[in-house]
């Protein structure tokens, strides 16, 4: 398994995103909602599971350290329900161990490799949620 | 033979007439508001739509400001984290009424005689609206989403919910009610075929004044799926590990 190197980078959250994030359920004083990372890796775990769904990516950073990213988005019935914008529907098989994918949302004020989901981009490049690349 | 067939289409007729009388019973009492509902904002409401009935704190009394300062949500102007709330339903206990509207899930009405059913996705709570007549119930203790009985006035559902305990919130922010809480909705289809319920506050122990929220749902053809609020017990755990991340730790 190639894993690329992951490109973190923070810019101002100036965009207007569609949010899809966990605050609908359980508010986000967890996360900064005043920045935005972008993280990159391959997935080791998808748990499309209630009241949130995780994923969990292993992202290799500069230095060549691995460090496994975690990411929480809406309950998998509200995914399953609206239109993914890709080719598949959302549903516990949308994601598998080794996909390459790439999750930008709000981190954890703790600095705990953790993000609030805005948007995810499945290995073929398709915006599974937050919209066209 | 001839008889057993005269006898069997008799007794078909009759058996359609009971039923037909029955579907009579249900849709001479206003609109028929059967079907699977999900939250459509208001405009005005956007911005508060999944945490409040309105967009500043409703006018307490002392009583009710004493527990609003005590009361750690995690939703609105004093949000906390998930690991430090005293929001009860965050126990698992039932949301009450009419917070279950406020949170962000479903919900499917069924009306049969007699009594109108909310199904709500969330936690599988259920709201029994009695609108067979009857006086609301006196011989049980106070109730977490309350006793509710209605009526039709035209198309308009209106609906009277009592009996409350005080250990609910009337929202996802963190204000309180007592136990003397009334609530009144009006609920019908607007012309667009949306369902529109108006919703008064009543509480003399809590409130200065009655005051009022409306929510409005659209129809859409899903199902009600499974929720279980244990589920958020894991999920605790999850956002207690990130609160409490150590980035030298793990160095």
């Amino acid at each position: 398994m190639i894993r690329k190197i992951a490109s973190v980078s923070c810019f101002a959250l100036g965009l207007l995103l569609f949010v899809v994030g966990a605050s609908a359920h359980h508010g986000g004083a967890a996360y900064d909602g005043s920045q935005t990372i972008t993280v990159t890796g391959a997935v080791t775990k998808f748990e499309f599971i209630n009241p949130h769904v995780l994923i969990y990516i292993a992202v290799t950073d500069e230095s060549g350290k691995v460090v496994e990213w975690s990411g929480e988005l809406t309950t998998p019935i509200r995914l399953a329900r609206m239109d993914s914008g890709g080719a598949e529907k959302w549903s516990k098989d949308i994601l598998q161990p080794g996909d390459e994918i790439t999750l930008s949302g709000n981190p954890a004020r703790s600095g705990a490799p953790s993000l609030r989901l805005r948007k995810v981009i499945d290995s073929h490049g398709v915006a599974l949620i937050g919209g066209t690349n | 033979m001839l008889q057993r067939e005269t006898m069997l289409i008799g007794a078909l007729v009759t058996a359609l007439m009971l039923s037909s009388s029955l579907f009579a019973q249900t849709d001479e009492h206003g609109d028929d508001l059967s079907g699977v509902w999900t939250n459509f904002a208001i405009e005005a409401s956007r911005p508060f739509q999944n945490s409040a009935l309105r967009g500043d704190p409703p006018p307490m009394t002392a009583w009710a400001q004493e527990r609003y300062a005590q009361a750690k949500p995690t939703f609105g102007s004093k949000s906390v984290a998930v690991v430090e709330t005293n929001d009860p339903v965050y126990d698992c206990f039932r949301p009450g009424t009419p917070r279950i509207y406020l949170h962000p899930f479903p919900m499917e009405i069924i009306q049969t005689p007699g009594r109108v059913l909310m199904l709500f996705e969330y936690d599988h709570t259920v709201r029994q609206i009695y609108t067979d007549g009857r006086e609301h119930r006196t011989d049980l203790a106070p109730m977490w989403m309350g006793d509710a009985t209605g009526h039709w006035e035209g198309e308009t559902l209106v609906v009277e919910t009592v009996n409350f305990n005080d250990k609910t919130w009337i929202d996802r922010e963190g204000v309180p009610h007592s136990d003397q809480l009334r609530v009144l909705e009006r609920i019908q289809l607007d012309e667009d075929d949306n369902l529109l319920i108006d919703i008064t506050i009543e509480d003399p122990v809590a409130f200065t004044e009655s005051w009022t929220g409306q929510r409005r749902y659209r129809r859409v053809d899903w199902n009600i799926e499974e929720f279980a609020c244990m589920d958020n017990v894991g999920f605790a755990e999850y956002e207690e590990e990130i609160l409490n991340y150590d980035p030298n730790a793990t160095q």
